[in-house]
């Protein structure tokens, strides 16, 4: 049953965001990312992380997929037709690179495969077998509290700060300008 | 197979809940609005207009299909239904009684926060679809509306959950009543363990969490485009916003959605704030009021009749305030609520470390 349900996520994944890639109709293909996303937190649950799962519905669909409908609404149409022509013609010229890219990373991520399987780390097959695992009924909210605020507090911070700044910047940007 | 049948079978029965409530809560807001209006409201269908709102949804379900011409149809489609699904997921972590929760998960309001964000794309969606100026401005107006009032509704809540220090919305209600395993104070200096009733209710252990739940339940009427902010559907200006162009039974559905929506959020604020499930009657000495007016049975009473009334102030309020304006609203959500959400959320903070040692 659960490998039936990761599969469907997988193919829900990976499928619409072929289509998100192949779609002629910008709305539709920026409607489709949502499925995208929501596959992607599907697949965060099965790795027992429910709460980047959740954090992914929340930021990414409740703020940037908005924010980029925002964005694609509130252009210009010719704009818009320019940028697709534009894309289109950037995008066939280096196909050849694209798909190097592309194979570059499998071969990255089938290495990775590999070596892992190969040499996995001790402390794992350490902790495997004196059964320190996290259970899906655990509660790893609390641990991840704890973390945030004592080993990784200064990547917390910063990118707190970065945000403040953002924020600040986003105001400023905003404000009216006094004529005087 | 028992647990597969048990899967299916909760879904169902929150799904016919819902449409009852629906069929119930758009008669009350008839009911009400002909109060407030000094009317009789529906009187001709059944007995006191009773049948009204049956017969009613018997005509939406009978209407045809439409599609307008210029309309992206899979968009158009899909939209009524994304807007429900969103809301209906969001009732299931939402505990009735003690241990009666259809999902009992770590991350219950964390998870009911991020699906009810979903509710906004399916308006836009809607929007979009449709292919009309007035409901592509009704839902830009919608989601502007519903981004800014989140920030409200995360910052209260985020007060609440500092006090209870969990995100489990079973355990939340659990630690405001008799069942709690941890000592409760009411207003952070009497033991009101064993006493229990209304003086547990989070709002009395910490009571800046009454300001804290105002806020919520303002913003939260921003949440369900309900009036005095419904500014996207505002009639008189947009003709019906996003579901201008919607009929039959996908308007039956955002319809549903939105009762559906209020519902939710009534009980949300139940939940975090008014004790959900556990009897507002305490425990006077020999008198066990609160033992006696606890338990599977009466908590769903409970729950149900706490959030009915505040359904019913969220209906009175409709029909008593006029609308907000565009800036108004803005003005509203971000030089008042959410700085005073934050004082609160500190208050939380100094609160936990000083009184709830």
């Amino acid at each position: 049953m659960e490998l039936v349900l990761f599969y469907a996520f997988a193919v829900l994944a990976i499928g619409s965001a072929l289509l998100v890639v192949s779609l002629k109709n910008t709305a539709r293909a920026l409607f489709l990312f949502f499925v995208v996303l929501f596959g992607m937190a599907g697949l965060f649950l099965f790795a027992l992380a429910d709460f980047v799962a959740i954090t992914q519905i929340m930021v990414y669909v409740g703020g940037v997929l908005i924010l980029m409908i925002f964005a694609f609404m509130l252009s210009n149409k010719e704009l818009l037709a320019d940028l697709q022509n534009t894309s289109s013609r950037f995008l066939s010229m280096p196909n050849w690179q694209s798909l190097l890219l592309t194979l570059g990373f499998l071969a990255v991520m089938i290495y990775g495969i590999i070596e892992w399987q190969q040499h996995t780390p001790n402390w794992i097959t350490q902790n495997i077998h004196k059964g320190q695992v996290i259970l899906p009924s655990d509660n790893n909210i609390n641990q991840l509290g704890i973390k945030f605020m004592t080993h990784y507090l200064l990547p917390f911070e910063v990118i707190s700060i970065f945000l403040l700044m953002a924020l600040i910047g986003a105001a400023h940007l905003s404000r009216k300008e006094d004529k005087q | 197979m028992s647990s597969l049948f048990i899967h299916i079978l909760t879904p169902v029965a929150i799904f016919l809940f819902i449409a009852l409530f629906t069929l119930f809560a758009v008669y009350a807001e008839r009911k009400i609005a002909g109060f407030v209006q000094d009317r009789l409201g529906p009187m001709e269908t059944g007995k006191f207009g009773l049948l009204q709102t049956f017969a009613d949804i018997l005509k939406l379900l009978q209407k045809e299909f439409i599609s307008p011409a210029a309309a992206d149809r899979i968009l158009f489609a899909v939209a009524p239904i994304l807007i429900f699904v969103a809301v209906f997921v969001g009732f299931s972590v939402v505990p009735w009684a003690a241990d009666f929760v259809p999902a009992n998960t770590h991350t219950g309001l964390f998870f009911i926060m991020a699906v009810v964000s979903i509710d906004a794309i399916g308006i836009l969606m809607a929007g979009w679809g449709s292919n009309n100026k007035y409901s592509l401005l009704g839902s830009i107006r919608a989601i502007a509306q519903m981004i800014s009032y989140e920030l409200p509704v995360g910052l209260s809540l985020i007060a609440a959950v500092m006090i209870t220090q969990t995100l489990n919305l079973n355990e939340i209600a659990l630690n405001q009543g008799i069942y709690s395993e941890q000592d409760l104070f009411f207003l952070g200096i009497w033991n009101v363990k064993d006493i229990g009733g209304i003086l547990s209710w989070n709002v009395f252990q910490a009571p800046h969490l009454l300001v804290s739940y105002v806020i919520f339940f303002i913003a939260s009427l921003a949440e369900c485009n309900r009036a005095p902010f419904d500014i996207p559907e505002a009639e008189s200006e947009l003709i019906g916003g996003f579901h201008t162009e919607y009929g039959g039974i996908r308007f039956a559905f955002i319809f549903l959605a939105e009762y559906a929506m209020m519902f939710l959020v009534a009980m949300l604020g139940v939940v975090i704030f008014l004790g959900a499930w556990n009897s507002p009657l305490p425990n006077i000495g020999n008198v066990r009021l609160a033992d006696w007016t606890t338990g599977l049975y009466w908590g769903i009473f409970w729950t149900l009749i706490k959030s009915l009334f505040i359904v019913a102030v969220q209906i009175w309020i409709r029909w008593t305030l006029p609308r907000f304006r565009a800036d108004q609203l803005m003005v509203l959500c971000w030089k008042i609520l959410i700085p005073v959400a934050f004082l609160c959320m500190a208050i939380s903070g100094i609160w936990r470390i000083t009184v709830m040692v």
